[in-house]
């Protein structure tokens, strides 16, 4: 009776906010708090706040950091917050309301311009120039994926993690059909699928039902040349690309070549527990990071099976391989600029936090940071592997996209709901594309 | 517990010369395959909990060839602290809560059930109202209001409200059961020259003690439970309470560890069970007369 | 005269002593229901996204959910199937529980505390996976299905049956209702009982013209509470879908799709609108069942 009560006050709880003694907009570039310090010059000293998101392990990680960092600044007291991916932005979003976001507040770029909108993040670029916070070893192009829609740079990348193409080679060997070639695109991928029909083991799919993977589909459109959003944050491919791209999966699905659309449905989370990880799939989309956990898990069933990443499918306009940075990022409100900045400049450059952190949230964006990873001798072949796969990546200079305000909250679950909708019969392509297009225009940018 | 009467009055059964002991045995079988049914998950829960981590997921079966205890040292060395913080956190929110709660519903609910007073109509329904409205709706606005009161990583803004009764379900269920005592003990108190803070401590409350004991056992249950109140206003982990510490398993970017959450699961329910256990009849009392009138 | 008098002032006393009694509660009241139900009420005639000021925009909000948003219309469908679907199954299981429990039967409260034991763990994360493990396509359903020679595909995975898992996860938890009856069954008189007997009534007839119409003030008030829980009802269908509420919008309840326009798409005005809405809702339900309680409630002595 009342046990729903509690655990059950979870949302709604959140609707009805009272913002009001304090709703006053950020308007014009108006700062808060941190008043002169643009530049992050200072005294490094003094309490900072520190959000990331994560489980128990990253913590544990980014907690050995910060502990680094205060042992290198008396007088540095860092408070640290951490939720899982889901939780985390709704309390950064509550955060900002009240104007209490943490001095250091870890984002990616696909939410970035949900606060730049608002302006409720300081430009790095005045740092930079000071140069409290250093970019000499990181590629431009992936500096940039961490820059707004006015040039100006918001966070700071630290970790460049990539959507790879996970292939269970045991299974795949095992129906004689070998991996994808090299430089392969998606036709040919898509066909490697197909191929696979048969041949593999009772309860086995050569793929899952993926039509509405957001990452996918953006692997795809850059693959083909397609721009993903317009400079106004609306839809920038045509929607003939779109139904296109789901008819493809429609195909493979409805031969039986993927999993039905209810099985995939049951996934559960989590890079060690996903269908790949459980052996249930010959290949799937999955992050670069995900290659250690999901094989842990893979290894432990029988036969041993070995899971390799490579590269996206290619297509006319090259890789289809986009970046997915995370990075920290400093809000307005924020009143010691100084060693929040000193904080990020360390956590992204110093190598001896980034072996402590041994980039756990995609590849350490600095060089040298990555190469000394690289070149130890206790790195597990598997994370070698990561590595190498994105260095391999990231010199064929990805494209970088920017995501439009909306982005995470509307068009990845539209996205995802859309193709749900198709799989499952409840509408055609044609009209899930018409949906889709009408609500992604109207939830995005803006 | 209860005497023996088996099939005096069978309610179910075409007729009354059936053999007793065959129904008996009929209506045993019924409830024991319902409670398999039911119980199940959690059997399997805790079974998976001293399961290695690679088999935790892989099998719906009770059993393994390989029992281990790893799972809880794991678990409770998980994360930045370990979980015994988490777990004094929880019962130092749980146990002012409850406090709380038993504070502001016993005061508020003797006055609604025994003293007169202007507007009590409109305030008594105010009461019932505020039960039907989606109690979330008020989080945010709270959240709001104890940012402005630097209330921010503090244990006050989970405990605060149970103080100032916003749990009107409480309140109500304890008007109920005060109701449900005879007005002669009042009566006979104040011929004794009690006050009615008197009669209300000294009469009163203990007669109310199997709803004061489900007001706690509920209270417990929504405080130890709670994920999103905590969420909000505990940031510093070494504040963080159960429910938090488990969350912190499950970690859609990174590795979550089930086996551990399956454990330290197991072991955030214990209290939950064996609070209820003890307090079983009390509970049961207390709970019942919420439905009467 | 004077009597009233006497009366007035103890009244009098007797209410400021009341007052302080109640102090508590309505200091909680104003600041902590009222006052953010009155601001929630100003946000629904808002475009607020938590951010920046909110701005008015009148009737917009209320024109758009019943206009132009089909999500909000499939959450309201599927909260009235849910709703029309999980209660009267809840309280006839629990009744049919409760009566099995009921008189003279071995071990009484062991069952009953079993019964009540699932009430007591709500929605946390540890059984939302759990019962995704349960309705999976390889779960546990499904394999005992198939000892029966019976293939199924996923339960939570499919629109067709996700639904009926989260009233499945609602029923587990029957155990706080069926406690309520089987105290109510505690205080049928037997004597009515036996009368029945003689005239000849059979058990299944006796339980119609005798327990029934004594447990009506039970089932009205165990009705009314779990109504109004299934209206909102978000931890399990929240924890189940993993906060998106599908397959394909199937478990997309009012609540969760409002915590969705709320918390993740920061529509707060919008979302405002819908919790008012549902706030009239379930007063008018609540005002219903009060008006029909006279036809079919029976308390045994006027109140």
């Amino acid at each position: 009776m009342t046990r729903r009560l509690g655990t059950a006050a979870l949302a709604c709880a959140a609707l009805l906010v009272a913002a009001g003694c304090n709703g006053t907009s950020v308007g014009n570039g108006a700062t808060g708090g941190a008043a002169g310090g643009q530049d992050g010059k200072g005294d490094v000293t003094g309490s900072l706040q520190l959000t990331f998101w994560g489980g128990a392990n990253r913590a544990a990680k980014t907690n050995a950091v910060a502990d680094l960092f205060v042992k290198a600044h008396p007088g540095v007291t860092i408070d640290r917050q951490n939720a899982d991916f889901g939780s985390y932005f709704n309390k950064l979003n509550i955060q900002a309301s009240s104007k209490t976001l943490p001095c250091v507040m870890q984002l990616q770029g696909r939410q970035l311009n949900d606060y730049t909108k608002r302006k409720v993040l300081l430009p790095l670029d005045p740092m930079i120039e000071s140069g409290v916070i250093k970019v000499d070893d990181i590629p431009q192009e992936v500096v940039d994926t961490g820059r707004g829609p006015d040039g100006k740079l918001y966070f700071l990348p630290y970790g460049a993690a990539y959507d790879a193409v996970g292939v269970n080679e045991t299974l795949a060997r095992q129906a004689g059909i070998g991996l994808p070639p090299d430089k392969y695109d998606w036709k040919q991928y898509t066909d490697w699928i197909a191929s696979a029909k048969g041949k593999l083991p009772d309860g086995v799919f050569a793929a899952g039902a993926r039509g509405g993977l957001p990452n996918y589909f953006i692997a795809y459109q850059l693959a083909n040349g397609k721009q993903l959003f317009t400079d106004d944050g609306k839809l920038g491919f045509g929607k003939e690309s779109l139904i296109e791209y789901w008819e493809m999966w429609e195909r493979l699905r409805k031969s039986g070549v993927t999993m039905s659309a209810d099985a995939q449905a049951d996934e559960p989370q989590g890079a060690e527990q996903n269908f790949v990880a459980q052996g249930r799939l010959m290949t799937d989309s999955m992050p670069g990071n995900a290659l250690t956990p999901a094989s842990a898990t893979l290894a432990g069933r029988a036969g041993g099976q070995k899971l390799v990443t490579l590269p996206m499918p290619s297509g006319p306009s090259g890789s289809g391989n986009a970046m997915f940075t995370s990075g920290f990022a400093i809000p307005v409100n924020c009143d010691n600029v100084p060693t929040a900045a000193a904080f990020i400049d360390f956590f992204t450059n110093d190598l001896e936090a980034g072996k402590i952190f041994k980039s756990d949230n995609g590849a350490a964006t600095n060089r040298k940071v990555l190469q000394a990873q690289i070149d130890d001798p206790q790195l597990p072949a598997l994370k070698k592997h990561e590595l190498e796969l994105f260095a391999k990546i990231a010199a064929n200079k990805p494209p970088t996209i920017l995501y439009p305000p909306g982005y995470q909250a509307t068009f990845e679950n539209a996205f995802s709901r859309a193709y749900e909708e198709i799989a499952f019969g409840k509408k055609t392509v044609q009209q899930a594309a018409d949906s889709f297009f009408t609500e992604a225009n109207a939830g995005l940018g803006g | 517990m209860t005497a023996v009467t088996v099939g005096a009055r069978p309610l179910f059964g075409r007729r009354r010369s059936r053999n007793p002991l065959v129904l008996a045995l009929i209506r045993h079988a019924v409830l024991i395959a319902v409670l398999v049914l039911m119980l199940y998950p959690v059997v399997w829960m805790v079974a998976a909990s001293f399961r290695p981590s690679a088999e935790v997921m892989n099998s719906l079966g009770l059993f393994s060839k390989n029992y281990t205890l790893d799972n809880y040292q794991q678990g409770w060395s998980a994360g930045q602290l370990d979980f015994s913080r988490y777990f004094l956190n929880s019962v130092a929110i749980t146990v002012l809560s409850i406090a709380g709660n038993l504070f502001s519903c016993s005061l508020t609910a003797y006055a609604f059930a025994r003293l007169e007073f202007p507007f009590k109509r409109v305030l008594f329904g105010l009461l019932l109202a505020t039960m039907l409205l989606p109690y979330h709706v008020t989080l945010v606005p709270q959240y709001i209001l104890f940012n402005e009161l630097a209330w921010m990583n503090t244990y006050l803004p989970l405990v605060v409200p149970k103080w100032l009764g916003v749990e009107a379900f409480f309140i109500f269920l304890m008007v109920q059961f005060i109701r449900t005592l005879p007005r002669e003990l009042d009566d006979a108190a104040r011929i004794d020259g009690c006050g009615h803070w008197r009669t209300f401590s000294r009469i009163i409350l203990p007669l109310a003690l199997p709803a004061i004991g489900t007001t706690a056992l509920f209270t417990f249950i929504n405080s130890w439970n709670d994920f999103l109140g905590p969420l909000l206003y505990l940031n510093r982990p070494e504040l963080w309470t159960v429910s938090l510490g488990l969350n912190s398993f499950l970690d859609v970017t990174g590795e979550s560890a089930y086996g551990a959450l399956f454990a330290m699961s197991t072991l955030a329910l214990a209290p939950i069970v064996g609070f209820f256990l003890g307090a079983q009849k009390l509970l049961i009392e207390g709970v019942a007369t919420t439905g009467l009138k | 005269m004077s009597a009233a008098v006497t009366k007035s002032s103890r009244t009098g006393r007797e209410g400021l002593t009341a007052y302080l009694f109640l102090s508590p509660w309505l200091i909680g009241i104003v600041l902590l229901t009222l006052g953010p139900m009155l601001y929630s009420a100003y946000l629904a005639f808002t475009s607020y996204d938590l951010l920046s000021a909110p701005r008015w925009i009148g009737l917009d909000n209320f024109r758009r959910m019943f206009t132009a948003d089909p999500r909000y219309l499939s959450s309201v469908k599927v909260t009235l199937v849910y709703v029309v679907v999980s209660v009267p199954l809840l309280l006839v299981v629990s009744m049919v529980l409760a009566l099995l429990l009921n008189k003279g039967i071995k071990f009484l409260s062991g069952y009953r505390a079993l019964f009540y034991l699932p009430s007591l763990m709500g929605a946390s994360v540890a059984i939302a996976v759990l019962w995704r493990q349960i309705f999976g396509s390889t779960g546990l359903v499904n394999q005992v299905l198939s000892l029966f020679g019976i293939t199924h595909g996923s339960w939570v995975g499919s629109p067709g049956t996700a639904l009926w898992t989260i009233v499945t996860l609602n029923l587990w938890a029957f155990g706080a209702t069926m406690i309520i009856f089987l105290a109510g069954l505690r205080q049928v008189p037997a004597e009515l009982h036996e009368a029945a007997a003689v005239d000849g009534a059979g058990p299944i007839r006796r339980f119609f013209s005798v327990t029934l119409p004594l447990m009506t003030p039970l089932i009205f008030f165990n009705l009314l509470l779990d109504t109004i829980h299934a209206f909102q009802v978000f931890t399990g269908a929240f924890v189940v879908s993993r906060g998106t509420g599908g397959p394909a919008d199937s478990t997309l309840f009012y609540t969760l799709y409002l915590y969705q326009q709320g918390f993740a798409e920061l529509k707060m005005g919008y979302a405002s609108a819908m919790a008012w809405v549902l706030v009239i809702v379930l007063a008018a339900f609540t005002g219903f069942l009060f008006l029909t309680a006279r036809r079919w409630v029976y308390y045994g002595d006027e109140r």
